[in-house]
């Protein structure tokens, strides 16, 4: 279970990123988060993979508290974490097999099981005829699978997708949905999106923000703005 | 291994430069080793053989030589004393001339002085001896190594010291061009960093490949300078054993084992591969440390 108690993140400036931010969510949870950009749904995943330290307040991920700067476990906590980023962040002299691959050899998985995990991300994603190349040779749509596949191998429990969709074209965008759906409930997801088609395409709950601060949390799914 | 030498080849300027820096620390260092145990060999073979030698006038009786030689073995402090007559000084001059006939025709056995070679129980009894012997009556000179191991001594230490600072200069500056060099690598894979740190890869993992890859340059280093040192002493081998004429073997002594130094031996060249390898994996490591430790 994740778990924001309070928290708050202010830069030395005075801007307020996220501002008294209070939830849970439970273990195999979709939950959206939805806001316009600025809003502070790229600070909470940032607070989640322990890339921000909170200014106030506590995040917690199964009761194991890691929002001070003391907290020295941080690449154990990221490995629970699968990431997709907007702008993939795919590695340039790697294949798309390698690509994936990386994300369980961070863990020290064999090379029996990388390969037989591998292959069913590709499988999902899609990209099963793609895996020798490289990413100067796919589209944004196929780099976007990658990152998923990547997510979503090496049993990570908990997948953050930073505005996934973001830049790309809307059918790859509903195919990626697609992909995020066959995840099905065996991974707890959070979605930052400011494109509500997507939002309501999927009835999930919805964690609306606004200026730093949780407006609404909507268990019930659906958003309109 | 393909990993390592592919981003070797990416970067072949680089490489050259970290390899050539390393490459000439090795030879040098390696070169300079081998002349330390060298010298240190030479020394132990020296002071274990404490001698001195007393040179008698020309027309001293052979009863007398032997009054000294009973005087100095009555004190206990000698092993062996060994006369050497006018005739047997000319058969060993002899030899020694072989190649130059001129010479011994200059020479006839009047003209050698007899001695006896006197061994000492330890160096201290040196002076001693040549204390007691060289007032007594036929004597005409004394010799014993205490110059020879003074001057081997004041020369063992100064290359010792010039040696060390010569080993931190050499090391601190194929650290620094290592370090800079592998800086620029990170630099460029600064954002592949990033990304391996958000999904979970401790900090030993990022920085293996880079330390494998100086770990690897460093090997290549120690084979090539170790090559270039083993060569130069296989050819000089010919003029060393003429230099060393008469002594069996230099041996030196690491924590009371013992390695054999002259005679060039396989056990001598592995040691010095080791020592030269140890180093370059102290060098390398260090550099690989001190890059990425920026980046992480």
């Amino acid at each position: 279970m994740i778990s924001f108690q309070n928290v708050s993140v202010r830069y030395p400036l005075g801007n307020v990123a996220l501002e008294d931010a209070t939830f849970e969510i439970e273990d195999n949870e979709f939950v959206y988060l939805v806001g316009p950009s600025g809003a502070g749904k790229t600070t909470i995943l940032r607070l989640i993979l322990h890339d921000l330290i909170p200014t106030e307040g506590v995040v917690t991920i199964d009761d194991i508290e890691f929002s001070s700067k003391k907290f020295n476990k941080v690449a154990e906590l990221r490995q629970k974490i699968g990431v997709v980023f907007q702008d993939f962040k795919i590695l340039a002299d790697d294949s798309v097999f390698e690509n994936i691959a990386i994300s369980m050899e961070i863990k020290g998985y064999p090379e029996n099981e990388i390969r037989k995990q591998v292959e069913e991300a590709l499988s999902l994603t899609g990209i099963s005829n793609k895996k020798m190349l490289f990413p100067a040779q796919l589209s944004a749509g196929e780099l976007q699978r990658v990152a998923i596949a990547r997510a979503i191998v090496g049993n990570r429990k908990i997948i953050l997708a930073d505005e996934p969709t973001g830049n790309l074209d809307p059918k790859t965008a509903w195919d990626i949905m697609n992909i995020f759906k066959k995840l099905g409930k065996s991974k707890t997801i959070l979605f930052a999106t400011h494109n509500t088609d997507i939002v309501n395409s999927m009835r999930r709950r919805v964690l609306v923000l606004k200026d730093g601060r949780i407006t609404k949390d909507n268990k019930k799914g659906g958003y309109k703005q | 291994m393909n990993t390592i030498l592919t981003s070797l080849r990416r970067t072949p300027y680089q490489t050259f430069a970290a390899l050539s820096v390393l490459f000439f620390t090795l030879l040098l260092s390696g070169g300079i080793f081998v002349t330390l145990t060298f010298l240190q060999g030479l020394l132990h073979y020296v002071e274990t053989r404490p001698r001195v030698i007393v040179y008698f006038q020309v027309k001293t009786l052979e009863e007398d030589i032997f009054a000294i030689r009973d005087k100095v073995e009555a004190t206990n402090k000698a092993t062996e004393i060994t006369y050497i007559s006018q005739d047997e000084a000319y058969k060993i001059y002899k030899e020694f001339t072989e190649n130059d006939p001129l010479l011994l025709e200059m020479t006839s056995p009047d003209i050698l002085p007899a001695s006896l070679e006197i061994d000492a129980v330890k160096p201290e009894y040196l002076p001693e001896i040549a204390e007691l012997v060289s007032g007594m009556p036929g004597v005409d000179e004394v010799q014993y190594q205490k110059d020879i191991i003074n001057n081997l001594l004041n020369l063992t230490s100064t290359i010792r010291k010039t040696a060390s600072f010569f080993f931190a200069y050499l090391m601190f500056m194929s650290i620094i061009v290592l370090t800079t060099t592998l800086s620029f690598k990170i630099a460029l894979k600064r954002d592949e960093i990033q990304v391996l740190k958000l999904l979970g890869a401790t900090n030993n993992y990022i920085r293996a490949p880079f330390v494998n890859e100086s770990v690897t340059l460093g090997i290549i280093a120690a084979v090539a300078a170790n090559a270039i040192l083993i060569g130069t002493m296989l050819t000089l081998n010919a003029v060393l054993t003429s230099f060393f004429a008469g002594i069996p073997e230099l041996t030196i002594f690491i924590n009371s084992i013992a390695l054999q130094v002259w005679p060039f031996n396989l056990a001598f060249i592995l040691f010095t591969l080791g020592v030269t390898a140890i180093f370059s994996l102290f060098i390398t490591l260090i550099s690989s440390y001190a890059a990425t430790n920026r980046y992480l």
